[in-house]
């Protein structure tokens, strides 16, 4: 099925008011009605947690309440609400979306995708050796900038049982298994992303079902680091970062958030095809980066200031 | 009603916990809390919530992993209404008076509480030595 990522997260939230304000500092834009999105138009939406046009929450109280998935065309949507009329409730929505609710209890959307085809450079760097990137004469970092989310990259839940959240996802969605953490659980693709993962299962404890976070790609590490340290000079305070992680490849920054999960930049994922082959590797904090890096404030090796006669 | 605080702490704070000023009472709004780096490491570690005359200290440290920082920006550690303490990490709901999880990824546990006192003059002063004393004040 070609599934190609998550368009949009819909939240019921208790403070309105600040979680607007982080996703707007986060570097989202405001397109109305709650609705915030990255470049390419994938976004976020926030709602009262009474909201009645949202599906029914977890028990657990998670505030995601919908993952819309973006699909290529209306035969995949099609070939979706088949599969799943097999054994539960498929709702068509007046905007030409479905809805169904995966073996989790999480409520999907399914819809012919809303993103839009970015043309934007990467981050480009010079090293020895190879030809420059960058070009001449071409600055790489500037003091002050407040680079844009690109793209919804991935969620990450918290699940009762990730095995069966893994074989709902490949069975009945086609998505890929790319890497594993024993015990713990999948990251997954969907077939029309080569992205190394959209979503993520952590195996919990049942009342813990919810989201653990979500993410947006940035243009390259230094977006990931200048968004960040952007945030951080806002007041909001890290959670995880800035690092690099080992499955995925992916730079990351988290950080808290009214949301009550942690919400990421992260840049330079790894891309595969179905010639990969899935690792399986130890959970625990070895194995879930590669480096991690800590805010520190400005500072500058300086000596005393020279002498009045020099 | 900071003489009440100061006599009614003073029997079980241990003498040889260092207590350090926070602020003044009349610096806390009422039902609303704020962190303060006591240690001067460079980050909030211990918040005090204040309900009423009450006055709750502690760690600013979630019990689900144990080294993560409650609040998504600087004192903000309650709810929208001010009835929970809450982690924005994973969204773990604490009580105020006990901070007992009541809801979330490590519910049954609590945040570890710092002893606290108020002084006659208003000065709220917490005993940062003591990871794990515990005490309310008044």
């Amino acid at each position: 099925m070609n599934i190609i990522g998550p368009d949009t997260l819909i939240f019921g939230v208790d403070d309105i008011d600040s979680c607007t304000q982080y996703l707007l500092d986060y570097g989202l834009e405001s397109v109305g009605n709650g609705r915030f999105e990255a470049l390419d138009g994938t976004g976020v939406e926030v709602k009262a947690k009474d909201d009645t046009s949202l599906p029914a929450p977890l028990e657990t109280g998670s505030t995601l309440r919908k993952t819309i998935y973006g699909v290529a065309d209306q035969a995949t949507l099609d070939a979706i609400a088949e599969e799943l009329k097999k054994d539960r409730e498929v709702k068509q929505l007046d905007d030409g979306s479905i809805e169904a609710v995966d073996d989790m209890g999480f409520a999907l959307g399914f819809q012919v995708t809303v993103r839009k085809t970015l043309n934007l450079p990467a981050e480009t760097i010079n090293a020895p050796g190879a030809d420059n990137q960058r070009g001449l004469n071409v600055i790489g970092v500037e003091k002050e900038a407040s680079p844009k989310p690109r793209s919804l990259s991935h969620v990450v839940y918290f699940v009762p049982d990730f095995a069966k959240a893994e074989a709902f996802y490949a069975e009945r969605l086609g998505f890929i298994t790319t890497d594993r953490f024993h015990g713990v659980g999948p990251f997954m693709r969907p077939a029309g992303t080569q992205d190394h993962h959209t979503v993520f299962f952590i195996q919990t404890p049942p009342h813990m079902q919810g989201i653990e976070h979500f993410t947006f790609h940035m243009g390259g590490p230094t977006e990931v680091v200048h968004a960040g340290t952007n945030m951080v000079n806002k007041g909001y305070q890290s959670f995880w970062g800035p690092g690099r992680h080992l499955l995925g490849s992916n730079w990351f920054w988290y950080f808290k958030s009214p949301f009550g999960c942690n919400v990421e930049y992260d840049a330079d994922m790894d891309l595969h095809n179905d010639d990969w082959t899935a690792r399986a590797i130890a959970p625990g904090a070895d194995n879930s980066q590669a480096f991690l890096l800590q805010f520190r404030e400005k500072w500058a090796p300086m000596g005393p200031p020279p002498a009045a006669d020099q | 009603m900071g003489t009440d605080g100061a006599s009614t702490r003073s029997g079980s704070v241990n003498s040889m916990h260092r207590m350090i000023k926070l602020c003044h009472l009349d610096d806390l709004p009422e039902q609303n809390a704020r962190g303060f780096d006591p240690s001067r490491e460079g980050q909030d570690t211990v918040f005090v919530v204040r309900q009423g005359n009450h006055i709750y200290a502690y760690k600013d440290l979630c019990p689900h992993y144990g080294d993560t920082a409650l609040p998504w920006r600087k004192d903000e550690y309650l709810d929208p209404w001010g009835g929970t303490i809450v982690c924005a990490a994973h969204g773990a709901h604490f009580e105020i008076a006990t901070g007992l999880c009541i809801d979330g990824p490590c519910m049954g546990e609590s945040l570890p509480k710092v002893p606290v006192q108020i002084m006659d003059n208003g000065d709220i002063l917490v005993a940062i030595d003591e990871p794990h004393g515990g005490g309310e004040s008044p």
